[in-house]
């Protein structure tokens, strides 16, 4: 059992303290004032006194009572001032560990850690604060055992730079970014000081005409503009500033952050999709985002950077890449390129310029109904916009595709945005097809495969939209079937992995902790004979599994289950070793 | 294809009606209680065509459901307006849970809701089943799903 840093006590006080000093201070004080001179002043430094010394008898408690263990197999952490709670979490479940330290942490040598895992929508274990060795050793702990190394002093896995942020790419990444929360505060402060502020400042502004209403307009867009723009860079800079991705074995561990510092490591075979996104400027100039997405709760997503990138929570999205690299990156962790894309039928065209002909046409309709009643508007100024939704439904077609490649479903959408998104098979969980009415006079459909990230809830899934009705049918059966073969596929090899440790594992008590001792018995068997007899024999069983599971009354199954699982793996087994010789 | 039970038939038809009743009801005390200009047959036509309107959903939607319990996976077609036709693999099947509201023991009625671990795992749940074909439905998912190990569910 370990405690947390004991400099987190100190910490913790002043964090707590700061604000109900000040507010029992400011109360005191000008109530104090009210009772006049000394005694006013006394009882309110008796009264801050107090206070602090709770919350640091408090912070001293609950530093004694937090306790953390790293076990073989679970992550224990006990705490509780007044309720207790234990709580172990499973190495095996824990997706993402994270580091933060922001700049008075780092004076301290502090750090926080947080634990995610795929359940739930919070974090499940978050130690505030260890310090940053601590932290680290935590992150390399938890990886470790993870991959159910047992030897402490094991060599670390090779550590891998996949990516690393230059300034070029910080500067551009900034100049892009917009952020409109400080320009929203700064524009409601203004209105409230600005007649104060001008009522002292004798400027000649022009109060009256139209003039003067535009160049308003005009001055106020410029500054929310350029303010936001300002603030976009500065959150950018901040939050990026030394954006670094690695691969360390079987993670991939990022850091950022100017400011506050942050450190986290993502279990690969966690990630569950990868969307590059761009917008035409970023096409234009070879620049692209990638977005990685894990089943985790989104870490660090309210404290994160810009608005719309920390909805995304995806912390080791690469904010800013050339092209070729997001792609290089891509392969690396997928081992994916970007496939020729399958468009939707060309009479689909037809309908996304409709579509935008007849949004063109709800706006001139709107602004003929104001027209007549308050009259002098150019209704019909929209219509010359009509040539650039033909163009735009063309594009919009052109840049829509799906594609199935050997391992992963691709889909495209968006021109403004244009999201890539690539699914493994794997990681599939429903497949939904809809067909809206509109979609129905086209004799087209929509296929969505749904998979468990968090990014989903926001962002959408991966769509292959308006596709023909029989290739939508056809696609989500295949994709059903893809998904199977590939979880088997995955099942075999982790099997093999296992079988080969085995192998070569040093003493035959490594065999006991072998989870399926029958199965792993007859696949040694398999090993040590080489010859092929067994397979007549294990067709038949395998023919007589497939029966089974054909039969729609399932009420024996729940005896065979168990053993004929078994089987079906020996003779998966069986027969890829026949295949392979 | 397996269809509903038809008595749901019965429960969306009587929510549509409760619907329809329940805006008219409110379209009548507004034409007797506030000085509003609505005209006194406001509240018969607004009742009238939701009525109309919300039967012949119900009725529709009863046509459109239908479930299939494949070797692999659950097969699911629903949708008036937008047809939705969702793959349900048993390898991702987390829990399975039949349920049922008060409406629905009032109809003797039962629901069988699948959950995946996926963003919209919970759309997935069957209704208009009898409380046996619903309890019989959850085992029966439930074994296909030990039996497909699951053993990644994520």
């Amino acid at each position: 059992m370990t405690h947390l840093s004991p400099l987190s006590v100190p910490y913790r006080a002043a964090q707590r303290s700061i604000s109900i000093v000040f507010a029992l201070a400011f109360l005191a004080f000008s109530g104090g004032a009210a009772f006049g001179g000394f005694l006013g002043g006394l009882g309110a430094v008796a009264l801050v006194g107090f206070a602090v010394l709770t919350i640091a008898g408090y912070e001293f408690a609950y530093y004694q009572r937090f306790e953390y263990e790293l076990t073989s197999d679970t992550l224990d952490i006990r705490s509780g001032v007044f309720s207790r709670r234990n709580r172990e979490i499973p190495y095996r479940r824990i997706q993402n560990v994270d580091i933060s330290r922001n700049v008075a942490q780092r004076l301290f040598g502090l750090a926080a850690v947080d634990l995610e895992t795929a359940g739930g929508g919070g974090t499940e274990g978050s130690l505030r604060f260890v310090t940053y060795e601590e932290a680290l050793r935590i992150q390399k702990e938890v990886a470790r055992l993870k991959r159910g190394d047992t030897a402490p002093d094991a060599p670390e896995p090779d550590r891998d730079v996949l990516f690393e942020l230059t300034p070029r790419e910080l500067a551009i990444v900034g100049a892009l970014s917009f952020d409109l929360r400080l320009p929203g505060i700064v524009f409601l402060f203004a209105t409230s000081v600005f007649p104060i502020a001008a009522s002292f400042v004798d400027v000649p502004i022009p109060t009256r005409g139209i003039a003067a209403g535009v160049v308003g307009a005009a001055t106020i867009a410029f500054l929310i503009a350029a303010a936001s723009w300002a603030a976009g860079f500065a959150s950018s800079v901040v939050n990026y500033y030394g954006f670094k991705l690695t691969r360390v074995g079987d993670e991939l561990q990022y850091e950022r952050g100017l400011i506050q510092h942050y450190t986290g490591s993502i279990p690969v075979d966690k990630l569950q999709t990868l969307t590059i996104e761009d917008n035409p400027l970023k096409r234009r100039f070879g620049y692209a985002t990638l977005l990685v997405e894990t089943a985790g709760y989104a870490p660090g997503a309210d404290n994160g950077a810009s608005a719309s990138r920390s909805r995304r929570g995806s912390e080791a999205a690469i904010p800013l890449a050339t092209r070729d690299r997001v792609q290089a990156l891509v392969e690396e962790l997928e081992g994916v390129t970007e496939p020729t894309f399958e468009r939707p039928p060309t009479r689909i065209r037809r309908r996304y310029v409709v579509r935008y002909l007849l949004a063109i046409g709800a706006i001139v309709l709107g602004l003929y109904g104001a027209n007549t009643i308050f009259g002098g508007i150019p209704w019909y100024t929209p219509m010359i916009l009509a040539p650039v939704a033909a163009v735009a439904g063309v594009y919009q077609w052109r840049h829509r595709g799906r594609a199935l490649t050997e391992n992963h479903f691709v889909t495209r959408n968006g021109f403004w945005k244009r999201e890539i998104r690539f699914v493994p098979y794997y990681r599939i969980q429903t497949t939904i097809e809809t067909r809206t009415i509109f979609q129905r006079r086209w004799r087209v459909s929509t296929v969505t495969a749904d998979t468990a990230g968090s990014l989903s809830i926001v962002g959408g899934d991966a769509a292959a939209v308006d596709i023909e009705v029989a290739a939508a049918a056809d696609l989500r059966d295949e994709l059903d079937d893809r998904l199977r073969d590939a979880l088997a596929a995955r099942r075999e090899e982790r099997r093999r992995a296992r079988q080969a440790s085995l192998g070569v594992g040093p003493t035959d008590d490594s065999h006991t902790q072998a989870d399926a001792p029958d199965t792993d018995g007859l696949s040694s068997d398999d090993q040590t004979d080489p010859f092929v007899y067994r397979t007549p024999k294990s067709r038949t069983e395998q023919q007589e599994s497939v029966n089974d599971r054909q039969a729609d009354d399932v009420t024996v199954a729940d005896d065979d289950a168990g053993p004929d699982a078994g089987d079906d793996e020996s003779n998966d087994d069986a027969e890829n070793e026949t295949d392979s010789r | 294809m397996n269809r509903l039970h038809p008595r749901i038939r019965l429960l969306w038809v009587a929510r549509a009606v409760v619907f329809a009743l329940l805006v008219g009801g409110v379209a009548a005390a507004g034409v007797l209680f506030t000085p509003l200009p609505i005209p006194t047959f406001a509240p018969v036509v607004i009742s009238f065509v939701l009525l109309v309107g919300g039967v012949g959903y119900a009725l529709l939607r009863y046509r459109a459901w239908g479930y299939e319990v494949r070797d692999d996976s659950l097969y699911l077609q629903r949708g008036v307006l937008t047809k939705v036709y969702t793959v349900v693999p048993y390898v991702r099947v987390q829990h399975v849970d039949s349920a049922r509201g008060p409406l629905e023991r009032l109809a003797g009625l039962a629901s069988t809701i699948v959950y995946t671990a996926g963003s919209r795992g919970a759309d997935v749940s069957i209704p208009g089943l009898t409380p046996e074909g619903a309890e019989d439905l959850q085992d029966r998912l439930k074994r296909l799903a030990i039996r497909a190990e699951g053993d990644d569910a994520v």
